[in-house]
C-alpha cells in the first residue's frame, strides 16, 4: 500500500491549496483517496479477487455445475494431475509450437514488409493501408472466411497450391490432415497479424534518424553493413516489442482456432487455451482447470519477465 | 588528398535555391573556411561535395574526377555532421572504429586499435572509450564525431560547425588542434561556420555566402580589409563594423558616389580636442577585461569602438570623433576604392 499513499501524497501535493480549503473537514490526503478509491474498488473486484479465488479454487473439488455439493480441500492433486497427464503436455506443445513459428513469421516478414515500406517510394501510404487490413478484421470473421479457404472442394487456398505445385486441390485438406493443421493455423495467424509486426518495425525504422544513415554511407558502410550494423541493431528494441506482444497473445490464443479448427483434428491443434476451455466449461472440473490456469499464468508471467529483462537491456545500450 | 572543384553548381529544393552558382576551387591541402548565417546555403554546399545531395546545375569534382557517378562511399570523403550523428547504440571506441573496419580498407585489429588509441588521446577521449555513445556530454559527443572523421585519412575533410557546441574554452584549444592536425596531415579541408572567429583564425581563405551565392572569397585579411560589399563588412569584426551616411562626416574627404561609410574600430580615432569634426558623447562603456567597447552617440548615429582598458574617459564626456582609411561603399552595397 505504500505505493497508494505516495501516490495519494503526490496527488496531494500536486493539488492548489485554494481547491483543498473548499472541502472542509477533509484532508488534502483523504481528497485524493477520495478521488482514486473507485479505480481502487475496480480493480480489485475484477482482477485481483478473480485471481486469489482461483488460486483457492484450485485446492479444491469445486464444480461450477454442482454449486450444492460440499468443497473439498484437495491439496496439490490437480498440480500433480496436471502436470502428469499427456494429453497437457500435447497441448502445451501445440501451444509451443503455434506460439514460436506464428512469431517467427510474423518477425520476418513483418520486418521485411517495414524495410521495403520505409523507402518512401510512390503510393507507399496507399500500400500501408492495404496491408494493414486483415488485422482491422474481427478474429471471427477471419476464422469463418479462412475455414472457407481451406475448403478442399472450393476453397481457394488449395487452388492457388495446385496453380503452383500441380498437387490436385482436392487431395489435400489443410484443416482436416493431422500434419497440416498445426500449420494452417500457423499461416492464419501470420496472414491476419504480420501487419501489426510490420507497423511496430516501421515506428523503429522512421526512429532512427536519416543523419545517422547518412554518417555510415560516408563511413563507407555498405548497404549490407548498414543494414546488419546500424538499421538492425537500432530497430531491435522495437522488434522485440512487437515479439512480447505478439507472444503474450498467442498464448493465450483462442478464438480464431476455435472457429478454424475446433482443437482437431483429433486434439492436434487443441492450444491449452481450448483445453482450458474444454476442462472448465464442457466437462466442468472448476478445480481442475483453475489450477491449470494458474499454471499457464505463471508460465506466461516467467517467461514475459525474463524477456522484459532483456528488452530493457537492449534498450538501455 | 585531393583539391575540390565546384563548377557552376545549383542546387534547387522545389523553388528555393539553397545554393546557386557556385563557383569554387579548394587546392590540395588548403583550409577552406565557408562563412555565412543560418540558411546561407553553407551545409547543403558540403552535402554536394560529400554526394549526400546532387546539384541541380552544375558538376563536382573532387581530385579531378568528377563526382557525379560516385557514390558518398566511393567519393573517399570524411563529414562531421553538425547533430554529431554518433551511433547510438555503439561504444566510443565502435563509434571511431566504424570508419576503419568498412571491408575495402581491410585492416588488422591492431592497426585499427592503434589509429582509434592515436585519436581518442589527441581530442582527450581515451578516458571515455568504453562508454556508450549517448551516455557523453555534448563537447565529448562531438569530439568523438570530429575522432571518427580524423581516424581516416580520406581526400577531403567535411566540417559542418564542428565546434559549435563547445564551451568557450574548449573550442579555442580544438580550433588550436585542428588547424595543426591539418599542417602536419597536408588536409584538405573545407569547413562551415557562423563563428568569425573560427573563420579569421583557421582559413588558408575564407569564402563569405550569403542566400546561396558566393559573395567573396579570399584570405582572411583580403576579406577583412577589402570586403566587396557592406555584407561582407559586417561578417568580420568585433566589435562589428559601423556603417554611416557619407553625410555625417560631410567634411571629409571621399570617392565620388560614397553614400555610405564602413568604420571599423581602427579606423575611428577620438580624442578631447576641440578642432572642426563632429562631435559625439559617450553614452555607454563595456568592461571586457582587457579593453573596453565605447558607446557613442553622434547626431542621430551610433558608434562603438574599442578603447583600452585603462581609458579615462567616462559616460557624458563629448569627444572629437575623425576617420582614418575608412571603407566606402556605394549605394547598393558595393565597396569603392579609396
Amino acid at each position: 500500500m505504500s505505493d497508494f499513499n505516495s501516490i495519494a501524497d503526490r496527488a496531494a501535493a500536486a493539488t492548489p491549496p485554494a481547491i483543498a480549503r473548499k472541502v472542509r473537514g477533509l484532508s488534502d490526503r483523504a481528497i485524493a483517496w477520495l478521488f482514486i478509491a473507485p479505480t481502487i474498488v475496480l480493480l480489485l473486484a475484477i482482477n485481483i479477487f478473480p485471481l486469489i479465488w482461483t488460486v483457492y479454487l484450485s485446492f479444491t473439488n469445486y464444480a461450477s455445475n454442482r454449486p450444492n455439493r460440499p468443497v473439498v480441500n484437495v491439496g496439490l492433486k490437480w498440480y500433480q494431475d496436471i502436470l502428469g497427464s499427456p494429453e497437457i503436455w500435447a497441448s502445451m506443445q501445440a501451444t509451443a509450437h503455434f506460439v514460436f513459428w506464428t512469431i517467427l513469421l510474423q518477425t520476418v516478414i513483418g520486418f521485411g514488409l517495414a524495410y521495403l515500406i520505409d523507402r518512401k517510394f510512390r503510393g507507399h501510404a496507399f500500400w500501408t493501408t492495404v496491408i494493414l487490413i486483415p488485422m482491422m478484421l474481427s478474429p471471427a470473421v477471419v476464422g469463418n472466411f479462412w475455414k472457407f479457404l481451406y475448403q478442399p472442394q472450393i476453397g481457394l487456398f488449395n487452388y492457388i497450391v495446385s496453380f503452383f505445385t500441380g498437387i490436385p486441390p482436392s487431395s489435400f485438406e489443410m484443416l482436416g490432415s493431422v500434419t497440416l493443421a498445426p500449420w494452417a493455423i500457423i499461416i492464419v495467424d501470420t496472414w491476419m497479424w504480420t501487419p501489426y509486426v510490420m507497423l511496430i518495425c516501421l515506428a523503429g525504422l522512421r526512429s532512427i534518424p536519416d543523419y545517422i544513415h547518412e554518417a555510415a554511407e560516408v563511413d563507407r558502410a555498405s548497404r549490407w553493413r548498414q543494414f546488419w550494423s546500424i538499421t538492425l541493431p537500432m530497430a531491435l528494441p522495437f522488434i522485440m516489442l512487437a515479439v512480447l506482444f505478439r507472444g503474450i497473445e498467442n498464448f493465450k490464443m483462442f478464438d480464431m482456432v476455435m472457429l478454424l479448427t475446433g482443437g482437431g483434428p483429433g486434439s492436434t491443434t487443441e492450444l491449452a487455451s481450448i483445453a482450458l476451455k474444454r476442462q472448465a466449461f464442457e466437462a466442468y472440473r472448476t478445480g481442475y482447470s483453475s489450477a491449470f490456469a494458474i499454471i499457464l499464468f505463471v508460465v506466461v508471467f516467467g517467461l514475459a519477465n525474463v524477456y522484459v529483462k532483456a528488452l530493457n537491456k537492449v534498450k538501455q545500450r | 588528398m585531393a583539391e575540390i572543384h565546384l563548377e557552376s553548381v545549383t542546387k534547387r529544393f522545389g523553388d528555393v535555391a539553397a545554393v546557386q552558382d557556385i563557383d569554387l576551387v579548394v587546392q590540395d591541402g588548403e583550409f577552406v573556411v565557408l562563412l555565412g548565417p543560418t540558411g546561407a546555403g553553407k551545409t547543403t554546399t558540403l552535402r554536394l561535395i560529400a554526394g549526400l545531395e546532387k546539384p541541380t546545375e552544375g558538376r563536382v569534382l573532387i581530385g579531378g574526377h568528377d563526382a557525379a557517378p560516385r557514390s558518398p562511399a566511393e567519393r573517399d570523403v570524411a563529414f562531421v555532421f553538425q547533430q554529431y550523428s554518433l551511433y547510438p547504440h555503439l561504444s566510443v571506441y565502435d563509434n571511431l572504429a566504424f570508419p576503419l573496419r568498412a571491408p575495402v580498407r581491410r585492416q588488422s585489429r591492431e592497426d585499427i586499435h592503434k589509429a582509434v588509441e592515436r585519436v581518442a588521446r589527441m581530442l582527450r577521449i581515451d578516458h571515455k572509450l568504453e562508454n556508450r555513445a549517448t551516455r557523453l556530454s555534448g563537447g565529448e559527443m562531438q569530439r568523438v564525431a570530429i575522432g571518427r572523421a580524423l581516424v581516416r585519412q580520406p581526400s577531403v575533410y567535411l566540417m559542418d560547425e564542428p565546434l559549435s557546441s563547445l564551451d568557450a574554452k574548449l573550442r579555442s584549444e580544438l580550433r588550436l588542434e585542428l588547424q595543426h592536425i591539418q599542417r602536419d596531415l597536408g588536409a584538405t579541408m573545407l569547413y562551415v561556420t557562423h563563428d568569425q572567429i573560427e573563420a579569421m583564425t583557421m582559413a588558408t581563405r575564407i569564402g563569405v555566402l550569403d542566400h546561396g551565392r558566393l559573395v567573396q572569397i579570399g584570405t582572411p585579411r583580403e576579406i577583412y580589409e577589402s570586403p566587396r560589399n557592406t555584407y561582407v563588412a559586417t561578417r568580420l569584426g568585433m566589435p562589428a563594423i559601423n556603417l554611416l551616411p557619407a553625410g555625417a562626416f560631410a567634411g571629409a574627404a571621399m570617392p565620388p558616389g560614397t553614400t555610405l561609410i564602413g568604420a571599423r574600430t581602427e579606423h575611428i580615432v577620438v580624442d578631447r580636442g576641440q578642432g572642426g569634426g563632429p562631435r559625439a558623447r559617450v553614452e555607454w562603456i563595456e568592461h571586457l577585461g582587457d579593453q573596453n567597447h565605447l558607446h557613442l552617440v553622434m547626431g542621430d548615429h551610433r558608434l562603438v569602438t574599442l578603447v583600452g582598458a585603462d581609458t579615462n574617459l567616462s559616460v557624458g564626456d563629448e569627444l572629437q570623433v575623425s576617420l582614418r582609411r575608412p571603407l566606402f561603399f556605394a549605394a547598393d552595397g558595393e565597396r569603392i576604392a579609396a
